[in-house]
């Protein structure tokens, strides 16, 4: 009976794909993210000059997650994937404290974004594992989260080399988006 | 305007880019994929698709190779038009180098040598790297390639990342293809390039030739051409290298077969061995043979090689003319081709069945081919002596058949007949005068002209045919007017009666009164001197015996020759004209600071990136003035460098290749002609030095301003040597506090000022920043020194004793002093100037030089001195004695320096 539900609810979702961006200065962990979440192991990675695309299944929805590079010089190509686009991940790189300013103005510059009105936000304030690594509510207060009016979002402590927090993030994504908040 | 009428502005129907971009943008991969697919149709067929460039590349990264290919193919088309967001790629195809799939790997290296855009190709090289030592020899003969064409795109780049050292590995490789291909990829490299890049050794050697065995066709192509590029040792090495790739010589490729013959015959000049050679030539006639039976166009192609060939080694071919016998179903093009080989061949053992064959074409229909068949026979005649007689017989049942054009080429060829084989075959000349009505050509009617004019003596109504051609003589081409003005010159002379001094009479008043022409006016007043001066002189002069000519016609230069053999295979040796006159290569060269031997002039590692050869580019400027300034005329557009090696479709060859200009390594300093405390804080130093052959003008440019300087243009005021710049000034922006050197490859005889020559050179630069800054050089005749200035003592005795002694001119250095003869010997070579000869005269000794200056202009040199002592006394004899104060300042500054 479970099998039989579970069926019916991925045809209901399975066919469409949520598009996912996840954005956020270099060196935050955005690549690493990608596919701790689509493989559930830790990759190497080298900055990633342009994008990774890959698919992940969870919760019975498939997304279709969007990893840009987030190097200064290809932020500004940024605005190409923002079309048809549910919802932002948005990576911030906690023990950075230096550059949570400019990590701040690109999150607010994102949102302005007319294309971006609907998606959802999830943030995840990254590198939990290292010491010095500010907390949610640190990186809530230096984002300025709550300037945030008309969109859902949600903050979640992360550390993707440990493999934290991840998924706790995916499942408020995958509610949000079922609840039709996308 | 009201509020409604917006509707009409918005419409729901789509234009076809945003259908095709909501459709790569589909979750659905199916859908995606034929919207690629409809990309890539309408960017075949023309249409714009650059602005999907972002969705097309989001496909990218997919499993399935069909799209990721499509995909490819799409970025090499459109990456240079959008080379920002070619960017986004970098990512993808650093992953797919990595990608499992050894097909994949080698996709994307091919790919990302395709993409022509500077931003990425530094992301490149780590892949590239990578894929040179990857486990599958596919994707390694791929890296291989890649390297070439990164290297055209960015040679610094290459150097530096250590790709060549990475290729020349790749020589050792175990896989045959990839040594091919990397042997390609250097010879490629190689050619870019005024260093030695790629180098057989002996160890090399033998790695090519176990991998000729074992590779492809075409990589057997690659391996042979890069070794007839090597230089064996000594004869023995020459003979084993050449018993390896004998086997070659029955392969199917015809390639293949033509790069070996062209291999083995530059190492059969090594041979010694009559026995070996005779041996070689025996085994290279079949396969030569063989590619005559080839399609029509292989045919021409092997028939262009083969006339260089037989012209280098006869032998190979001497017992095999009847293939080149023509069909009557071969076209044009072959049969042409065909009778200048058999022209070749021809031999006293087989002139009579060369003659037949002859005779028959010259029944055939085609009038070009009937044409040259005649002439071909009369060239037969002039080659071969103890065949003559039967050529002429031939000629003259030829003339017979009375077809006009037949008669008229054979009256041509006669003629030079006539001049090879002198009071020999007069007999004839009755037959030939009884077509003289019928020519109506200008050669055939001059060539008439000229015999009855020669053997007037002989004809006895010699004045009636020639006074036939004068009713028309104002009407005629020059080249009839000529030969009837001589040859009316001749008849008078020996037949002094009435009726010619009539002739003559009419001749040159027509001739000189009458004509616009200078050539036949000059010779008219020439003849009228002469004959009014002293008539038997007149006789000496015009009836003086003609020396015997030979058959040198389509015969090559033997440099030229040497150069077509070393290229045989290629569009070269089809053109029969060197690659250099029709294939603009961009030399590129990167110096590196640790080898930089300045002083030496040995390496050429500073010369800058000039555009073919500069002297051959079009003028610099017109303007005479250099207060405009002008940026000279950029030179032509580096023509592309043919990539032989693009291997996918949509390869887009025009792109430009810019390579930033070398600058120039650190030497004896320049002289500072503008300096900063005049220029603004702006210093130039520049000199005009000879590199390679060919002229710079080497400058410093150095920015001791507080702002950036950028823009720099250059321009020369009229001199006497036409000295302009070959091409735009190439340099860099200028940041405060740095500077910049680079060479300006120069032409000559463009801006020419009148008047005796001088060494002023006035120049002008400008910048973006500054005033125009003009400064003073001085010529120095050094750099036009030309390397070929060599002379024989014969020629250089010869030459002293036909200029007249007001070409002589002399001039004494009291304060220099020559101390070692060996330094100051080498010192002149150095400069171009070659010693001829040395002899003793009193105490003193004497040196005697040549040397030579652009359009081809002789010095003659005399040095009388005594080692040790100061006082050197020079005597120069030239054609052109007003250079001889700028060649003394020239020899100066050598026996100063």
């Amino acid at each position: 009976m479970g099998i039989l539900f579970s069926r019916m609810f991925s045809s209901l979702f399975g066919n469409k794909e949520a598009r996912i961006l996840v954005l956020g200065l270099d060196n935050a962990g955005k690549t690493t993210i990608l596919y701790r979440l689509q493989m559930g192991e830790v990759v190497s990675t080298i900055p990633t000059i342009g994008f990774n695309v890959e698919t992940v299944q969870y919760n019975n929805i498939k997304f279709q997650v969007w990893d840009l590079g987030g190097q200064t010089s290809i932020r500004p190509y940024w605005r190409c994937y923002f079309p048809n686009t549910q919802a932002i991940i948005y990576v911030v790189d906690s023990s950075d404290t230096d550059r949570l300013v400019i990590a701040k103005e690109e999150f607010h510059a994102i949102l302005e974004e007319e294309e971006l009105k609907g998606a959802v936000v999830l943030i995840f304030a990254n590198k939990q594992d290292l010491p010095g690594a500010l907390d949610d509510a640190a990186i809530t207060e230096a984002l300025e989260l709550h300037k945030i009016k008309s969109r859902q979002w949600a903050i979640f402590k992360t550390s993707a080399i440990k493999g934290e927090g991840l998924f706790e993030g995916l499942d408020w994504l995958s509610n949000t988006l079922k609840s039709g908040g996308g | 305007m009201s509020g409604h009428d917006s509707k009409y502005f918005s419409t729901t129907k789509k234009g076809e880019i945003p259908e095709l971009k909501e459709e790569l943008n589909s979750q659905y991969k199916d859908k995606r994929k034929d919207a690629v697919k409809k990309v890539i149709a309408a960017m075949t067929v023309g249409k714009d698709v650059s602005s999907l460039f972002t969705d097309v590349v989001n496909c990218m990264q997919t499993e399935n190779l069909e799209l990721k290919k499509l995909v490819y193919l799409y970025l090499i088309n459109y990456a240079k038009s959008q080379p920002d967001l070619a960017i986004l790629a970098v990512n993808t195809f650093v992953k797919d180098s990595q990608d499992p799939n050894p097909l994949i790997r080698a996709l994307a290296v091919r790919t990302m040598g395709c993409i022509r855009v500077d931003k990425i190709t530094e992301y490149l090289c780590d892949p590239l790297q990578r894929c040179l030592k990857d486990d599958d020899p596919y994707v390694r003969k791929t890296a291989a390639i890649c390297v070439a064409k990164l290297y055209d795109i960015n040679a610094e780049l290459v150097e530096d990342r250590g790709f060549l050292e990475s290729l020349k590995d790749l020589i050792s490789d175990n896989n045959p293809m990839v040594v091919a291909n990397a042997v390609a990829a250097l010879a490629e490299i190689q050619e870019n390039s005024n260093r030695p890049v790629f180098e057989i050794t002996s160890h090399t050697l033998s790695k090519l030739l176990t991998a000729l065995n074992e590779c492809t066709e075409w990589g057997q192509v690659f391996i042979l051409d890069a070794l007839s590029k090597y230089k064996a040792a000594d004869a023995r090495e020459a003979e084993n290298i050449v018993e390896r790739v004998t086997p070659r010589l029955q392969h199917a490729n015809c390639a293949v077969v033509l790069s070996a013959v062209k291999m083995i015959l530059q190492q059969m000049e090594l041979i010694t061995s009559t026995d070996v050679v005779r041996n070689l030539c025996k085994k290279m006639a079949p396969p030569l043979v063989t590619l005559l039976s080839a399609e029509p166009e292989i045919q021409y192609v092997a028939l262009r090689n083969i006339n260089l060939i037989v012209q280098r080694r006869p032998t190979i071919l001497a017992h095999e003319i009847k293939v080149f016998f023509c069909k009557y179903n071969d076209p044009i093009y072959v049969k042409m081709e065909k009778l200048e080989i058999m022209i070749k061949l021809a031999s006293d053992r087989n002139i009579d069945q060369v003659l037949l064959e002859f005779k028959e074409y010259a029944t055939e229909v085609d009038v070009d081919f009937v044409r040259k068949a005649v002439r071909a026979i009369g060239r037969c005649a002039i080659k071969l002596e103890r065949a003559a007689e039967r050529c002429i017989s031939v000629l003259l049942e030829l003339i017979k058949i009375k077809v006009n054009y037949v008669v008229q080429e054979a009256i041509i060829v006669i003629k030079d007949i006539f001049r090879r084989y002198p009071n020999t075959y007069e007999s004839i000349i009755a037959t030939l005068c009884e077509s003289l009505d019928t020519l109506d050509e200008p050669e055939a009617k001059a060539s008439m002209i000229w015999i009855i004019g020669e053997y007037a003596e002989r004809i006895d109504n010699a004045d009636e045919l020639l006074e036939s051609f004068l009713e028309s003589f104002p009407e005629e081409p020059s080249q009839v007017q000529l030969q009837l003005l001589t040859a009316t010159v001749k008849l008078f002379l020996k037949k002094p009666t009435e009726g010619p001094q009539q002739m003559i009479q009419v001749v040159l008043n027509n001739a000189t009164v009458e004509t616009d022409n200078p050539d036949l006016r000059d010779r008219a007043y020439i003849y009228w001197r002469l004959l009014s001066t002293d008539p038997e002189a007149a006789k000496d002069v015009v009836l003086a015996e003609k020396p015997v000519i030979t058959d040198d016609s389509n015969q090559l230069d033997p440099t030229l020759l040497d150069e077509l053999l070393a290229n045989i295979a290629t569009l070269s040796s089809v053109y029969h004209k060197p690659p250099d006159t029709f294939v603009t290569r961009v030399k590129t060269t990167v110096q590196k600071t640790e080898d930089d031997d300045y002083p030496d002039g040995s390496e050429s590692a500073e010369s800058s990136a000039h555009v073919g050869d500069g002297i051959t580019s079009p003028p610099a400027s017109s303007s005479s003035v250099p207060a405009a300034a002008r940026q000279a005329d950029p030179a032509p557009a580096p023509a592309p460098v043919p990539d032989l090696l693009g291997d996918l479709i949509g390869l887009d060859n025009n792109a430009i290749v810019p390579v930033d200009q070398p600058s120039e390594p650190t030497g004896p300093p320049l002289p500072v002609l503008l300096p900063a405390s005049t220029g603004q804080g702006l210093q130039i130093s520049a000199q005009l030095i000879r590199r390679d052959g060919q002229i710079f003008y080497s400058l410093l440019l150095e920015n001791n301003s507080p702002v950036a300087l950028d823009g720099f243009m250059i321009q020369f005021n009229k001199n006497s040597f036409g000295l302009a710049a070959a091409g735009p000034l190439q340099v860099p922006q200028l940041q405060p506090g740095t500077s910049a050197g680079t060479l300006l490859p120069m032409v000559l005889f463009q801006n020419l000022s009148a008047g005796p020559p001088n060494s002023l050179l006035q120049v002008a630069v400008k910048n973006n920043q500054q005033p125009v800054w003009y400064f003073n050089d001085k010529i120095s005749l050094l750099p036009f020194f030309t390397e070929d200035g060599k002379m024989e003592r014969t020629s250089f005795l010869e030459t002293w004793r036909s200029l007249p002694d007001s070409n002589e001119v002399s001039k004494d250095f009291p304060g220099a002093v020559v101390s070692n003869v060996e330094t100051t010997l080498d010192r002149m070579a150095a400069s171009n100037l070659f010693f001829i000869a040395k002899r003793k005269h009193a105490n003193q000794d004497v040196f005697y030089f040549s040397a030579k200056i652009p359009r081809g202009v002789p010095f003659l040199i005399e040095l009388t001195l005594v080692v040790g002592v100061p006082g050197v006394k020079c005597a120069i004899k030239t054609p052109g004695p007003e250079m001889a104060p700028v060649f003394f300042e020239a020899l100066e500054t050598i026996l100063k320096s």
